[in-house]
């Protein structure tokens, strides 16, 4: 009895249950039918299974029509009523049977539709352990108070957005950036909600708790995303509106004028929007979902729509097509190096970046850099320590814009400009000057390294590209974007070229940029920008379709860009903008497909070639098939 | 304050305003919100009089089941 009643109260089982019991009731009505003494049985039982499906049509009719929406249960059930009054009982329960089975298998593929962010629920943490008065206690992630300390054990999902106080775990972030590799975090890395420590223990400070979390933000904007409605769609809800009593009243017009209760029962059925109702939205949330899967966040099928239409796209260069770190890429050496005294000469190892003669010029520049905090210094002294521990100067002198001089173990160091070299009184030989103007020419940043009045040789350092990033120049263009351009702060044509994009706009202000967007915005319908998210802001938002790099943790992006990139990888960009199309095309397929239908059979059954049970059979195929339609772009 | 909700089994679009109006029609609620395309469920409420359990109770009884998400 306990059974029954919990069957009864959950409404999915309960429909399921009406279902096979409904259906069963026909099949035994059919066979009854055929004699074994049983004929008599036959109609009751028909009757019977039209009354147990209809009575949960009829519950839903009811309770839509209470809140004043003609559903398209209210369709349905007077079909039905109408056919048992006049002693069609086949018809009536083979409608309500279909109805309810479409019903129960369309939630059941939508569910999976739905799915595609239940990815991300589901690495949503279901526990976390914090730290209270020296215990462990185990709460709800909702319960973790700002500042508590949380610890998440090897294997556990993290709770909070917060710092690492100490440990060290290889963490899984592909929740939040869609990378798959783990990054290593110690104390003062940040960690996110729904990433994975995968070995190793960790102590976080919890910053962010709840709603407040990176996570729960990128959860909430699919979905209001996915709920977002596309142009196409708002025109079908209008539509429906209208649609529903326009056919109840083609019905009884036509049930009047021919005089034919059956033909107007069976043109109620027939005329179900079901499919051209779900043929929109299925597939945008498919769409949005799938995308949300890679990384990317779209705001909205609008800006689905509108990145499959891309006329012009503009990429910011720093941080975007390039790391946005400068890096050591050149050494060029000009004169033998004295060996730092003390220094057991180490042995050539092959394949390694830099030969002998570079380390020794790498080494010098590094030991005056090391206590200097100029942008060109880290790349120097990082690009050393990978090589060997770099010692530190004794003394330093800065000259501001030129360069630095340092004094170590007896030897005067300078590392600068030509500037420098005048300042300090070193002669510049042609053979470094013409170093210097090579690799300014290929876009580096050129300084000369000088030890005791001696140019041992010249550092070359630049903003690296990102990996990829031609690919992903290439991948754009095939889909569609017709003019690709490079907008930067410096000048970086070397860059330009490596990348293979149509035209660069360099040396640009923040406005400038935005001026610029406008200015393709005359020419083209649909500019679309990609930048890192913070400087960028501006012309983000003046775009079209706006696209930030980078964007896992960072607020800003999240709100405001209407395409945010959870990652750094450049791959993602054109993934987005191919799922637009797609989506586009599975939404025209589906319409296609309800209305053609719909119009069929009409026809159909104007022309007496459907009968009742026969149309509601197609029309739920034709549902069915409008959802698994949209299911394709999952694996998208 | 402010509950989430999540039921995957919504499947028709008018079921919305019959799971709204059951959860307004709950003493406590102050504003109620479904979508459809997500099956996200937004519940402002007061949890003295109207505790979680109470909402999930009253949206199963408009035909469909749903559960508190922390997300």
């Amino acid at each position: 009895m306990q059974y029954l009643l919990d069957l009864w109260r959950n409404p999915a089982r309960r429909r399921l249950a009406l279902t096979i019991l409904s259906g069963a009731l026909i099949l035994i009505s059919l066979v009854a039918e055929y004699g074994f003494g049983l004929a008599a049985t036959a109609y009751p039982l028909m009757v019977a299974a039209a009354l147990i499906a209809g009575s949960d049509v009829a519950l839903r009719a009811w309770s839509s029509l209470r809140s004043r929406y003609i559903s398209i249960e209210s369709l349905v059930t007077i079909a039905a009523a109408g056919t048992l009054v006049i002693g069609e009982a086949w018809e009536a329960a083979a409608v309500t049977f279909l109805f309810l089975l479409g019903a129960t298998l369309e939630a059941r593929t939508m569910e999976r539709t739905r799915r595609t962010l239940q990815g991300l629920l589901e690495l949503a943490p279901m526990s976390a352990i914090v730290l209270r008065d020296g215990r462990q206690v185990k709460v709800s992630p909702r319960e973790v108070a700002r500042g508590e300390t949380v610890i998440v054990k090897p294997g556990a999902t993290i709770p909070v957005d917060g710092e690492v106080i100490d440990g060290r775990a290889a963490v899984d972030e592909h929740a939040v950036t869609g990378e798959s590799l783990a990054v290593e975090k110690e104390a003062e890395a940040p960690v996110y909600a729904g990433t994975i420590a995968q070995n190793g223990l960790l102590r976080v400070r919890a910053e962010g708790v709840g709603a407040d979390t990176t996570l729960a933000r990128i959860i909430q904007r699919v979905e209001e995303a996915q709920e977002a409605r596309v142009p196409v769609q708002r025109f079908i809800d209008r539509f429906a509106r209208w649609y529903t009593p326009a056919v109840i009243g083609l019905s009884v017009a036509v049930g009047l004028f021919f005089g034919d209760a059956r033909l107007a029962l069976t043109l109620l059925v027939i005329g179900c929007p079901g499919a051209l109702v779900i043929a929109a939205p299925v597939a945008v949330v498919a769409g949005i979902g799938r995308a949300a899967q890679h990384g990317i966040l779209i705001k909205g099928g609008a800006y689905l729509e509108r990145a499959g239409k891309i006329s012009a796209l503009t990429l910011d260069k720093t941080g975007t097509l390039t790391e946005g770190r400068p890096r050591l890429t050149d050494v060029v050496t000009l004169a033998p190096v004295p060996t730092v005294a003390g220094k057991a000469p180490a042995l050539e190892s092959e394949g390694a970046e830099w030969s002998m003669a570079q380390r020794d010029v790498l080494r010098w520049a590094a030991i005056a850099e090391s206590g200097s905090e100029h942008p060109l210094a880290r790349p120097i002294v990082a690009a050393a320590e990978t090589l060997e521990v770099v010692p530190q100067a004794e003394s330093v002198a800065f000259s501001t814009g030129r360069g630095i001089t340092a004094t170590y173990d007896g030897h005067v160091i300078g590392v600068g400009s030509s500037g420098l070299m005048d300042e300090l009184g070193i002669e510049v030989a042609p053979e470094a000057r013409s170093a210097l103007e090579r690799l300014r020419h290929t876009g580096r940043t050129a300084v000369l390294v000088v030890l005791d009045g001696l140019v041992l040789g010249v550092l070359g350092i630049a903003d690296t590209l990102r990996p990829g990033a031609r690919e992903a120049v290439e991948q754009l263009r095939r889909a569609g974007a017709r003019r690709i351009e490079m907008l930067t702060g410096d000048n970086a044509r070397a860059i330009a070229e490596a990348v293979g994009v149509d035209a660069v706009q360099a040396e640009l202000l923040p406005d400038q940029k935005l001026e610029h967007i406008r200015e393709l915005q005359r020419q083209g319908p649909v500019v679309a920008m990609v930048g890192d998210g913070i400087n960028d802001a501006p012309a983000l938002a003046t775009a079209d379709v706006g696209i930030a790099m980078g964007a896992a943790g960072s607020d800003v992006a999240i709100e405001t860009a209407p395409v945010a990139l959870m990652s750094d990888d450049l791959d993602l960009l054109p993934q987005a903008v191919r799922l637009s199309p797609m989506t586009l095309r599975i939404i025209r397929q589906n319409l296609a497909l309800a209305l053609l239908t719909v119009g069929t059979l009409l026809l159909g059954v104007l022309f007496g070639y459907v009968d009742m049970a026969g149309g509601m059979l197609i029309h739920q195929l034709s549902v069915l098939l409008v959802v698994i339609n949209g299911l394709r772009l999952m694996r998208a | 304050m402010k509950t989430l909700l999540r039921s995957q089994e919504l499947s028709c679009p008018s079921c919305i305003t019959k799971i709204e109006r059951s959860l307004k029609s709950l003493d406590g609620v102050s504003e109620a919100t479904v979508h459809f395309t997500t099956g996200r469920i937004e519940v402002e409420h007061d949890p003295e009089r109207a505790e979680p359990g109470a909402l999930v109770e009253a949206i199963r009884s408009a035909g469909h089941n749903a559960s508190v998400a922390a997300f």
